[in-house]
């Protein structure tokens, strides 16, 4: 418990000390350009395989109820309603934790171990800002971005499986798309993702440039990057989706 | 392309090597169980605040979905349709790859490197059999179980936002969810959770038996373990789902 509160206080004292750098100059463009990259094309493909099959699920499971009450019609909207909302933001910060906040994790842990972070600061170049900063800008950048791919994904998948599969008639599924779409469901996923890209960037690279003991550490530096990023967003994704889309009881 | 082509079929190999291993050396029988305790109760805590905020989340978006309809009290039901069905496999599944999986991965592959497993052969023990073996009965044990757990909690925690943040009425809450599913949703749900186990243990072991050098490779194998592992679970659920819901085969 006590080791607990620790090392919450230790993460508060890192994440202070990478926030007082991201608005002290130099800036280094050219490194979060190239992270951002990284990070984009590596989860990519993962983030688009798994939301577009649950997607797919979403239209199997949904079809089944709705036929229920004769409302096929109402599939489209709770799928684009229920993908832009939850689904592609929870599923797509999943996986940038699991591929992009893992390999941040590693590689900086893989440095720590070889000495590599001590030989920047002996060539007096600031570490944290070097290696840690441009990281945790390019996951807070690039998880917004794979959201709206895995949108695109999840909703397409629905479409597949409705449409193709299913055979319900298309153009009633693309005109109900938007019925219930209101302006907070287009950003709110936006706002949503970007909060759970800045968390993930600061507890991997907590984790990365903390990581101790050889290649073992590296092994746990990942395991805890993963675990510790999926609890604490899911965790705020319950906040944030009662102060964004509004659940008062009314 | 062609690469990712070649992983497979190296994966099925190794599979192949594996169910040969298991014929032959059967498995050690005081490591099972200690396996179980790692994989069941060291994720537990992670599984429960999850499910706990999944099932939250479920119910305000259900309440939200639902209420432009006027069919507010359709809450129970949608959670416990896409609770019971859907997300408590799933979320298990996700947080047992990230946590046993992960772990799966950076043990084994730290044992590649420093020539442990190399020792295990040496001394006349088969690695595969060794090592594999306990991990996947104790994940074939664990994680059905999880899964019901999971369910539990989400519903619960569904159940205490639709009454204390939502003011709904707790009784109607039931029923619908009650009338919704069925026994054999939640045999459905640990066929689902045996299926995904199978997986992430033999993805997990796959990348750390197949570890690259120093500790970049075992970063590298972790972090290729717990994606390709939820991804392909996810892949698989969705023709899971198709045989035991659809209908279409």
């Amino acid at each position: 418990m006590l080791n607990a509160i620790t090392a919450l206080g230790r993460f508060g004292r890192f994440s202070a000390g990478i926030a007082a750098r991201m608005v002290r100059r130099p800036f280094f463009y050219a490194e979060i350009m190239s992270q951002v990259w990284t990070t984009t094309t590596r989860c990519l493909l993962p983030v688009t395989a798994v939301t577009f099959p649950f997607g797919m699920v979403m239209a199997l499971q949904g079809l089944e109820i709705f036929r229920l009450f004769g409302a096929e019609r109402m599939l489209a909207s709770l799928i684009s309603i229920a993908t832009l909302r939850e689904i592609s933001p929870v599923l797509a910060s999943v996986l940038v934790a699991a591929q992009g906040g893992s390999s941040c994790a590693a590689a900086l842990g893989a440095m720590r171990i070889k000495e590599e972070i001590d030989a920047t600061e002996v060539m007096a170049v600031d570490a944290l800002k070097f290696h840690a900063v441009p990281r945790v800008i390019a996951l807070t950048i690039a998880c917004p971005l794979l959201n709206i791919a895995g949108s695109v994904a999840g909703v397409a998948g629905g479409y597949v499986t409705a449409v193709f599969l299913k055979g319900e008639p298309g153009g009633i599924f693309l005109a109900e798309l938007w019925s219930f779409m209101g302006p907070t469901d287009l950003y709110g996923g936006i706002v949503k993702t970007t909060v759970f890209g800045l968390v993930i960037g600061l507890i991997s690279c907590y984790h990365g440039y903390r990581a101790s003991g050889g290649a073992a550490g590296v092994g746990k530096a990942v395991n805890d990057t993963v675990v510790h990023s999926v609890v604490a967003f899911i965790t705020l994704n319950y906040f944030l989706t009662s102060a964004l889309f509004g659940a008062a009881g009314q | 392309m062609i690469s990712t082509l070649a992983g497979i079929g190296r994966y099925g190999l190794w599979l192949r090597d594996l169910g040969r291993a298991l014929l032959v050396h059967g498995m050690p029988k005081g490591q099972m169980m200690a396996e179980a305790f790692k994989i069941g109760i060291k994720s537990l805590p992670i599984l429960l605040i999850i499910a706990a905020f999944v099932g939250t989340n479920l119910a305000l978006q259900g309440y939200n979905a639902f209420k432009p309809l006027g069919g507010q009290r359709l809450v129970g039901m949608f959670v416990a349709l896409a609770g019971v069905r859907e997300l408590a496999p799933i979320i298990a599944a996700a947080m047992i790859a990230a946590k046993a999986g992960t772990e799966m991965a950076s043990q084994i592959g730290v044992m590649k490197i420093r020539e442990q497993v190399d020792a295990l052969e040496v001394m006349a023990v088969n690695p595969l059999a060794y090592l594999v073996a306990p991990r996947m009965i104790g994940i074939l044990l664990m994680l059905p179980a999880l899964t019901v757990i999971a369910i539990f909690v989400m519903l619960s925690a569904a159940y205490a936002v639709c009454i204390y943040q939502l003011g709904m009425n707790g009784h109607e809450f039931i029923q619908f969810a009650q009338e919704s599913i069925e026994p054999i949703d939640f045999f459905y749900g640990a066929v689902k959770a045996m299926f995904f186990g199978a997986i992430i243990c033999t993805i997990s072991c796959y990348f750390g038996f197949n570890c690259g050098k120093g500790p970049e490779g075992v970063g590298q194998a972790t972090n290729r373990a717990v994606v390709t592992s939820s991804v392909i679970c996810i892949v698989i659920n969705y023709f899971v789902s198709e045989l035991l819901y659809g209908g279409a085969f």
